[in-house]
């Protein structure tokens, strides 16, 4: 019964950039309505794992499947034409750390875009979704606004409301606060709280450990490309079993105890 | 200068608005897929086209010209001087509007192109609706710097026969003996028609910002 409730499994992923290994065999499953949080120091591979999950980043050994459904490479061994590896990502959401609004869109056509263009939904509907969507992110009086105008967080808001507009079943967060003020970090994390709660399924690289303790369904800890610890984040954060994790999150305690997200 | 004179300068001025328009036309599109050609990195193709762009924008417009209008006969294939204008000027200008979009489209940022694709947008799509409206209004001025280059460049094709604005003015002044009148007729007409192409490009730019303030 758990495998009809697998979303995701990425299976000894691993992937080098030149010398570098960035990933090494890394394998991850992720169920219907969990929110696994991806933690590690910079360079670790956290954002190209997810990246690879998507196929922005192709591995150079191992498999994902979402779904069930093999991602970027079809039925024969050979990689996967534009058309089918566009209509997996249409069901799979990523929010990135830049946000990545298309600046000569308004708000409401940066969210509208693609379930029109790309699912062919009628617009009406998708309008109404939309709407909805901004209501729900807090920013539906901005929906005629172009992204130059809104604050980094209300980008980030916007960038998830459009990941959301496609339905998908996945939503992966690159890094999502980031790129953001200390005190804009708050509103975005509010929304990704709420979206954990409503059972989205949810894969987030992310350096906010107060939301991992909290949010998170799972967490796993990347360490030089190494899937080097996982559990739920209750084992994590107060017994974590190798001496990476422990350095790692001794760097973030101070951060915690200040009240720091 | 008689009344049929300044009539022949207009017709000058037709051809020459005629030719650009042309040359613009085709060049414009044609700059743009070679420019995603080398963008895509096509393997070998993209090389091709380097040297094909980097070769024409090395090569004088009247040497081109003079090229396809002499020595193309020679190799079995007869073209007359409006056709081998036209080819000329397609070459040259595709050339350098290559590069215009070129600079742009390298200068488009990742991320959006990234975004584009996790939303499950084809290859064309993604050109279409994502990159070409944000590299258009990036690359109009330069685009637009080109054309009237392209306008201003046209007299050369006199030496094949073309009877543009300038070679019209010449034969009036060597017919009257009186070369001042039909030159400052021809220089009085090429203004407007290069102030017509920039005011073309203020009135979309203005537009654009316009939308934007609304919002």
């Amino acid at each position: 019964m758990a495998a009809l409730n697998k979303v995701l499994d990425v299976a000894g992923v691993s992937k080098r950039f030149g010398a570098n290994e960035v990933l090494s065999d890394v394998s991850l499953q992720v169920d219907k309505g969990e929110t696994v949080c991806v933690l590690g120091p910079s360079g670790s591979g956290k954002s190209t794992l997810l990246r690879c999950i998507n196929w922005l980043e192709r591995p150079d050994a191992g498999q994902i499947y979402l779904n069930g459904q093999r991602v970027g490479v079809s039925g024969a061994g050979i990689a996967m034409s534009d058309r089918d590896l566009s209509k997996i990502r249409t069901r799979v959401g990523m929010v990135f750390q830049h946000f990545a609004l298309w600046p000569h869109l308004t708000v409401l056509q940066n969210l509208m875009e693609a379930p029109v263009q790309v699912q062919r939904r009628p617009k009406a509907e998708v309008r109404d979704e939309a709407l909805a969507l901004l209501e729900k992110v807090g920013l539906v009086e901005k929906r005629d606004a172009f992204p130059s105008r809104l604050s980094g967080g209300q980008k980030q808001r916007v960038g998830i409301a459009r990941a959301l507009a496609m339905r998908p079943d996945l939503l992966l967060f690159d890094e999502p606060t980031s790129a953001l003020d200390p005190e804009l970090v708050g509103e975005v994390l509010v929304v990704m709280r709420e979206l954990a709660h409503e059972g989205m399924t949810m894969v987030i690289v992310t350096h906010e450990m107060g939301f991992a303790r909290e949010a998170a369904t799972r967490v796993l800890f990347l360490d030089r490309g190494r899937n080097v610890e996982s559990g739920p984040p209750e084992q994590f954060f107060a017994k974590p079993e190798t001496e990476r994790a422990r350095q790692f999150l001794q760097r973030y305690a101070g951060d915690t105890a200040n009240g720091k997200h | 200068m008689s009344g049929g004179d300044i009539a022949s300068i207009f017709q000058g001025a037709a051809v020459t608005i005629t030719l650009s328009l042309i040359g613009i036309l085709i060049g414009l599109p044609i700059g743009l897929g070679l420019a995603l050609l080398r963008w895509a990195n096509v393997p070998v193709i993209a090389r091709i086209v380097a040297v094909y762009v980097s070769m024409l924008r090395a090569t004088p417009l009247v040497t081109l010209l003079l090229l396809l209008f002499f020595a193309l006969p020679n190799i079995g294939i007869p073209i007359n001087p409006i056709s081998a204008a036209i080819t000329a000027l397609v070459m040259n200008t595709s050339a350098f509007n290559c590069e215009v979009w070129r600079a742009a489209l390298m200068n488009f940022p990742k991320d959006q192109y990234e975004a584009a694709q996790s939303v499950g947008m084809r290859a064309s799509l993604r050109f279409r609706r994502i990159v070409l409206p944000q590299i258009l209004r990036v690359s109009l001025p330069g685009l637009v710097n080109e054309m009237s280059l392209l306008i201003k460049v046209t007299p050369v094709l006199a030496v094949v026969g073309v009877v543009d604005i300038t070679r019209a003015a010449v034969r009036i002044g060597a017919e009257t003996y009186d070369p001042l009148p039909p030159f400052l007729v021809a220089i009085a007409l090429y203004a407007p028609i290069v102030f017509a192409l920039v005011a073309l490009q203020r009135w979309i730019e203005r537009r654009q910002s316009a939308a934007e303030a609304a919002a």
